[in-house]
């Protein structure tokens, strides 16, 4: 299960939205998936029942890690978490596009972030066999 | 004066479906564009994973939430960890057939898109002014480039000038619309000034008096837009 924080009010949110679904949609199509983080906020009980037994991973936009903690809170189990904030510190100075819309450098940090969330889904995928 | 009396707006995540994504994008579009001075948001997982502060935010502002689905996750965010909303609206309810057409990877945007974003913002705009006329004029926020969002990063778009008979007029997000109106085809050659003018009316008051001095200026800034 991959999550992401979505955030609103920054590009790191909106990153964190596209290598979701760059991983779930393109990378890892048949070994991952994605839940709405608002549905776990709300205790929606389908949504745990999914997210429990699952390993998770979380993108987090900003370190208030609204993902990570929101999964932990509803009882499921963080494998690997990303900070996008951390990735972006590498490339400091970059234009990375706004909460709307990504840049060149945007989209190659969703690729950079996604590629390693999908490695991530590849190990734990071959572990809980 | 705070921002006590800002209309808040939050949005579902809305991820596993296209019409969470057109719910986030028009609520920055509302914050960004068509309300920045009145509107302020946040987080809706904030509400869990943060602390007090992000837990006053319906208490302390007038609140629309905009939900992707009917399981209405953001109204019922909002309600159990902040306050009462003051209106719910569901993108799905405002774009009937329209969603499906809709995708929810930024990639993937279309015209189909583009669309439901414009009319789902135009209704929270519209909920947003109810809302602010209910408020005492003498307690509403006036300054201008005052838009904001709660976790401190929302800026608003910068505004473009037109010289109006002689007077300098700042129009919100211009350039949002026209770059809203170049995707959709409108080249600057024929029977296009009354188009921007109609466009631009929905977001701007326009006095009937100056509306051939608008129709003049914004078509001479869109031709100029056009061309870079």
């Amino acid at each position: 299960m991959v999550i992401p924080c979505s955030g609103i009010g920054k590009v790191q949110g909106l990153i964190s939205r596209e290598a979701v679904y760059r991983v779930v949609d393109a990378l890892t199509p048949d070994r991952a998936e994605t839940v709405c983080l608002a549905l776990l906020v709300t205790g929606d009980p389908e949504t745990i029942k999914k997210v429990r037994p699952s390993p998770c991973i979380t993108i987090d936009g900003c370190p208030k890690l609204c993902a990570y903690k929101n999964v932990e809170m509803s009882g499921g189990k963080v494998f690997h978490a990303v900070h996008v904030f951390e990735t972006l510190k590498r490339h400091r100075g970059k234009p990375f596009g706004s909460p709307t819309a990504l840049s060149e450098d945007g989209w190659a940090a969703v690729n950079e972030i996604a590629a390693d969330v999908a490695e991530s889904v590849r190990q734990m995928t071959i572990e809980h066999r | 004066m705070g921002e006590i009396n800002k209309v808040g707006i939050i949005s579902c995540s809305g991820e596993e479906i296209p019409a969470g994504t057109v719910s986030r994008m028009a609520t920055r579009r509302v914050l960004e564009l068509l309300r920045p001075q009145s509107t302020v948001t946040l987080c809706l997982p904030l509400f869990l994973a943060g602390e007090e502060m992000e837990r006053r935010f319906a208490r302390e502002h007038p609140t629309i939430t905009v939900d992707g689905c009917d399981k209405l996750c953001a109204k019922r965010g909002t309600e159990t960890y902040s306050g009462q909303v003051a209106a719910s609206l569901v993108v799905t309810d405002i774009l009937g057939d329209k969603a499906a057409g809709c995708h929810r990877s930024l990639r993937d945007v279309s015209k189909i898109d583009e669309e439901a974003v414009w009319i789902v913002a135009k209704k929270i705009s519209e909920q947003v002014d109810v809302l602010l006329a209910s408020i005492p004029h003498s307690e509403q926020i006036k300054e201008a480039g005052d838009a904001s969002c709660a976790c401190s990063c929302g800026t608003p778009a910068p505004e473009i000038t037109i010289q109006i008979n002689g007077k300098t007029v700042a129009v919100n997000g211009l350039h949002l619309i026209f770059e809203h109106l170049h995707k959709q085809g409108l080249e600057p050659t024929n029977d296009y000034a009354d188009r921007v003018l109609d466009t631009v009316r929905i977001y701007h008051f326009i006095e009937p008096a100056e509306e051939n001095f608008y129709r003049d200026a914004l078509a001479a800034a869109y031709r100029k837009y056009c061309q870079h």
